[in-house]
């Protein structure tokens, strides 16, 4: 790649990096507070409100989350849900997307539009409740999967990335013999790399923060997701359900307990998408097919 | 598209064409199959739950059990007395949404763009995104801790540069600012992601042809990146518009306080504090039924404009 | 039960199941993988749905435990182990099957639960708001009427009678109650600062605004620096101060008679009287400025960093307030004080209905009556001091001991929280009726607490219309509530005079606040 050596050029470049610089350590900030405060007691954080950097350190928050293996548990639960659910998520996602992103397809736009109302309207909770219990869903980790199975903004998103692809490079492919199935998998989604990375980072994400589901699907505690502990303890330590506090019998979880769990129930899914990022270069790969 | 239009003029001719074509993408329809019987299994059976929003449904009677009173709710949501300040507030903030933050991932992922560096571009990006795995409680509780009046770090900052000290957190003029601000920093770097992988897409050839032509960078990213990325841009928005009155329950309800009522009150937290969440399930969902209607409303409007000026659109 | 969900699975969506029988295996898969999870405790213990749906299919092993299945709200971070309730288990012959869902989703779960058919056969409520949401249910007779079976039961029949009163529906007992203390409600203060400055314990109001002031501008902690306050206050008005100043007014609490009929507390000029003494405090900068934005998290950090130096609520509040305020200013000393006097030198506090929670028995899992007394004899049991002290202190010797005939929680205060806490809330009664231990503190403060506790029950101004229904109330009274609550904070804050409140008032009355006074009123007179 050329650069662009001219004095304009370098000032954007310049001004562009100062700028970013900014933007990034403002955002860093909650999790830096985050990270500080589960290394300190909650003394510390009533003195001073915004730790950034703690003066006294303490373990003891991790320790007492780890000193069982629930947190262990719910983390497996968690990853295995993510990780299943992702690779189910994507598969049809992906099927669908690529279905509805061919224009000679007869009925596409009614499809279409019935996929964008899904997004407006829903029957609620009790009614997805029953078709849930009536699969026999109920008490399995299908029921965490299965009624996310597509999210209908990420399909949209995926077939527009589709569309994007050049026709000619299907037709061509059609004429070697390839199916539409072959098409698919061996042309646009190694194609659609940046757009496939993406939505399994967002259906990762989905999975990840799963709560509501599991609450209402399962009634074993011992199947749990993480999320489920990391909002209890949340919710309870942020103070902000006063219909709890009748009587101060339950004292809310320590401050630190709280960003510890924050930071553990996250960690996991943060690394995802420094090992995503690298797909981000793959669409150039484009420019080579085509050239 | 263009066939779809046409179709209907030759629409003897082309029975037997159609069904040729169908045929032939029969194994298109195969892909679709799974996706679409989970839409039907998952989202349209349960549909039927709409319908309380026209009854007194009472969970432990069930839909058949429970008594029809037609359009009353929405009767009473219309004769509500504060609704139509709940709505206004409800549509400022949605405008805050589109007009304010909606550009800025975009911005945000054309300078991210722009960093040469692969190393610092990764950096910045993965930096950015983290507020967004931050619950709003953590959120807001960092920003009450920022904007309190006593010993709040901009308060302390606006009196020792000897102005006089606001009340953000208890000021209706500071509320939509608060909001606002709030969303861009947790959502902003998470909404580039997307961007920047429309624009990871784009022919790296096209830049180096424009850059012989002597094109600066700020030319490139009007004339290369920006069309390149315009169809996400605009199917995003038009989901954004769908999403009109769906502004962040969690985030406005810890905002809200007796002293910003008057501009923070949204449909949303209105649900949820007058107690309908609760045991009044018609009246919510005839409320969650409204604020759907709306949004399909600007949803075909919007598509329909988009089209208009040549978008494929969502649908 | 896995087998046959994945069966229907397989069944109901054979062209996804088919395409991706891989992943959906491996779904299945996780379930035995991590950690013996899933599948072990549906076996062991039975879910409610495996016990409901084939109870024949059940061996007839002994015969005897008797089984039973409990839904209760979580208020603590995660499950607590089987500790204690296999202690309970053995106690009372039983063999239980807790269900715990986060507090904060409870309603979600229960309503979801009750749509289907799926409450269990003890069905614990969240608290008294939950309560009067599910008397339409009642009234529908989705839940036994368990009155007439209480004088079967000789521990059951201790319950207190007025208590009971609040909870009845339409004059029905339904539900079995889990006490609390009436009146625990006061302040907690710094002493030393009220020694430095030479200030005796409030015992009037104006002591207490006194005394916020001087803590505010008489630099208490003696470093120069006007950092203090008084008062740390939080954005509530019923269990932050202002209730219980309200109270000690005199007050009414929610509802008060005037000319012979019921008014709302809102209507009395004491009502008043407590907000300019707020907003007097807020005016004089004795408080937090921002009271109506703060979560009780930032109250109580207010007062443990050093900061504040007066507390209005709960007064056993103080244990944990004086343990983190310790780390941060190591010569601190707090105290407790109540029954302090308003203006016209009478006693008064406000008390809660007695109970915080209850427990419904469904007829939907419960068929018959002979099951009813069952279940209602395992509560029976529970009422017992060995299995109260089990729930709610945990076993003698590991989670406390007996000190002076009052049980001292241990000092491993992780292992009690993680182990015992859970079952806690749902300890039927209070220690008068089922026998259980009271607490043994040692901190002064929280001794005097405890007599506070006690005094205040004396001095208790309760809400008449605590049993009382209203349907104009139930539909929109909370919605009407917010007009007033946003009305007094605006009056404290200075956005509004008291002509301001007295429209909003009158909003409150011309939107349905008549109406509730007026059907109050009429089941009142019954």
């Amino acid at each position: 790649m050329v650069e662009d050596r001219s004095l304009g050029g370098r000032l954007f470049g310049i001004v562009n990096f100062a700028l970013l610089t900014i933007v990034a350590l403002v955002t860093i900030l909650p999790f830096i507070h985050v990270l500080a405060g589960s290394f300190t007691t909650s003394a510390e954080m009533a003195a001073k409100k915004f730790v950034l950097f703690p003066t006294d350190w303490s373990w003891d928050a991790y320790r007492f989350i780890f000193s069982t293996n629930t947190i262990f548990r719910a983390m497996a639960v968690s990853v295995g849900v993510t990780v299943c659910g992702t690779l189910f998520s994507m598969l049809i996602t992906s099927l669908m997307a690529y279905g509805l992103s061919r224009k000679d397809l007869d009925g596409r736009r009614t499809l279409m539009f019935l996929v964008v109302f899904t997004m407006l309207f829903n029957g609620g909770l009790i009614p997805t409740f029953l078709v849930v219990s009536e699969l026999g869903l109920i008490d399995t980790y299908a029921a965490l999967v299965l009624p996310l199975t597509i999210n209908a903004f990420n399909m949209i998103i995926l077939k527009n990335f589709f569309q994007n692809i050049p026709e000619g490079l299907e037709e061509s492919a059609k004429i070697d013999g390839c199916t539409d199935f072959g098409i698919l998998f061996r042309i646009v989604l190694p194609l659609s790399m940046p757009a496939v990375a993406t939505l399994s980072l967002f259906y990762a994400v989905t999975y990840w923060n799963t709560y509501l589901n599991a609450i209402i699907y399962l009634n074993d505690s011992k199947m749990w997701p993480i999320q489920v502990l990391l909002r209890q303890i949340v919710v309870l330590a942020s103070g902000f359900d006063h219909s709890s506090d009748l009587d101060g019998v339950v004292p809310p979880p320590d401050q630190a307990v709280k960003m510890a769990v924050i930071l553990v129930a996250t960690l996991p899914i943060l690394l995802v998408y420094p090992f995503l990022q690298k797909h981000f270069a793959k669409g150039a790969l484009l420019g080579s097919i085509k050239g | 598209m263009e066939e779809a239009i046409v179709r209907p003029a030759a629409a003897l001719k082309t029975g037997s064409e159609r069904s040729r074509r169908i045929r032939r993408n029969k194994w298109l329809y195969l892909m679709i199959a799974p996706g679409l019987i989970y839409f039907l299994v998952f989202k349209y059976i349960p549909m039927y739950g709409l319908i309380i929003s026209f009854q007194d449904y009472k969970p432990f009677r069930g839909i058949t059990g429970s008594e029809w009173v037609g359009l009353e709710h929405f009767r009473r949501l219309f004769s509500e007395p504060d609704f139509l300040n709940i709505l206004s507030n409800t549509l400022i903030l949605f405008s805050l949404n589109i007009l304010i933050y909606f550009p800025i991932p975009i911005i945000l992922a054309l300078m991210l763009n722009e960093v040469r560096i692969s190393f610092f571009k990764r950096f910045f990006q993965t930096l950015i995104y983290l507020p967004h795995f931050m619950s709003w409680v953590i959120i807001v509780s960092i920003g009450y801790v920022m904007l309190t009046m006593d010993g709040g770090i901009i308060n302390e900052l606006l009196s020792w540069m000897g102005f006089e000290k606001i009340n953000f957190l208890l000021s209706s003029a500071w509320f939509r600012p608060t909001y606002i601000i709030q969303v861009i920093w947790r959502e902003a770097g998470w909404g580039t992601i997307i961007y920047l992988a429309a624009i990871a897409s784009v022919d790296t050839q096209l830049y180096e042809a424009a850059r012989m032509d002597g094109a600066g960078r700020l030319r490139q990213i009007w004339h290369i990146t920006l069309p390149a990325i315009r169809s996400v841009i605009i199917v995003l928005l038009i989901l954004k518009i769908g999403d009109v009155l769906e502004l962040g329950f969690e985030h406005v309800y810890l905002l809200l306080n007796s002293m910003n009522r008057d501009v923070a009150e949204i449909i949303d937290t209105y649900v949820y504090t007058a107690g309908l969440r609760q045991m009044k399930f018609s009246y919510s969902a005839a409320i969650g039924f409204f604020k759907s209607l709306v949004g399909l409303i600007l949803v075909v409007i919007a598509n329909r404009l988009a089209k208009k000026f040549g978008e494929e659109g969502v649908y | 039960m896995q087998r046959q969900s994945k069966a229907s699975l397989l069944l109901s969506v054979a062209i996804v199941a088919g395409l991706l029988a891989g992943c959906a295996g491996k779904d299945e898969g996780n379930g035995g993988a991590s950690p013996s999870a899933g599948n072990e405790s549906p076996k062991a213990g039975g879910s409610p749905s495996a016990e409901a749906s084939k109870p024949a299919e059940e061996p007839p092993k002994n015969a005897d435990p008797v089984k039973i299945t409990i839904m209760l709200p979580l208020n603590i971070a995660e499950t607590p182990p089987d500790t204690i309730k296999n202690e309970v288990e053995k106690l009372t012959n039983t063999k239980l099957t807790y269900q715990f869902f986060p507090a904060d989703t409870y309603e979600e779960k229960l309503n979801a639960a009750l749509a289907t058919g799926a409450l269990p056969e003890v069905t614990y409520l969240k608290n008294q708001s939950t309560f009067i949401q599910m008397k339409g249910a009642i009234r529908d007779g989705q839940f036994w009427e368990i009155g007439p079976y209480l004088s079967e039961f000789p521990n059951l029949s201790k319950l207190k009678p007025r208590i009971l009163d609040n909870t009845k529906v339409d004059g029905k007992l339904y539900s079995l109650y889990i006490g609390r203390p009436l009146a625990r409600q006061g302040l907690i203060y710094r002493k030393d600062w009220a020694d430095k400055l030479n200030l005796k314990a409030p015992e009037t109001v104006d002591d207490l605004v006194a005394m916020a002031k001087a803590f505010t501008e008489k630099d208490p902690d003696g470093d120069g620096k006007p950092n203090t306050i008084g008062l740390a206050d939080r954005n509530d008005l019923v269990y932050g101060a202002f209730k219980t100043i309200a109270s000690w007014f005199g007050t009414p609490n929610n509802w008060g008679e005037k000319d012979g009929q019921l008014q709302p507390d809102f209507t009395f000029p004491q009502y008043v009287q407590a907000m300019d003494t707020m907003k007097q405090i807020r005016d004089a900068k004795a408080m937090n400025q921002d009271f109506a934005a703060t979560s009780k998290t930032d109250q109580v950090a207010l007062f443990t960093s050093g900061k504040a130096g007066l507390y209005i609520g709960a007064m056993s509040d103080i244990d944990s307030l004086n343990k983190d305020l310790l780390k941060n200013v190591p010569t601190a000393v707090v105290d407790t004080q109540a029954l302090i006097k308003g203006p016209d030198g009478q006693l008064s506090t406000w008390a809660i209905p007695g109970y915080n929670n209850v427990v419904l028995f469904p007829k939907s899992a419960i068929k018959d009556e002979a099951r009813l007394k069952e279940i209602l004899a395992f509560f029976d049991k529970m009422m017992t001091p060995e299995v109260a002290n089990m729930m709610f202190w945990g076993i003698e010797g590991t989670h406390y001991t007996v000190v002076d005939g009052k049980a001292k929680v241990s000092d491993d205060k992780e292992r009690t929280e993680r182990e015992v806490k859970g079952y806690k809330d749902s300890v039927i009664g209070e220690s008068e009726t089922n026998g259980m231990y009271e607490g043994y503190y040692t901190l002064e403060g929280r001794i005097r607490a405890e007599q506070f506790a006690l005094e205040n029950e004396k001095i208790a101004i309760h809400d008449p219309a605590a049993a009382l229904d209203s349907p104009t109330y139930t539909e929109k009274g909370q919605e009407l509530q917010n007009l007033i609550t946003d009305a007094t904070y605006q009056y404290i804050y200075g956005k509004i005079d008291k002509a301001g409140f007295d429209k909003a008032v009158e909003q409150w009355r011309s939107r349905g606040g008549d109406k509730i006074v007026e059907e109050l009123n009429a089941a009142y007179k019954k």
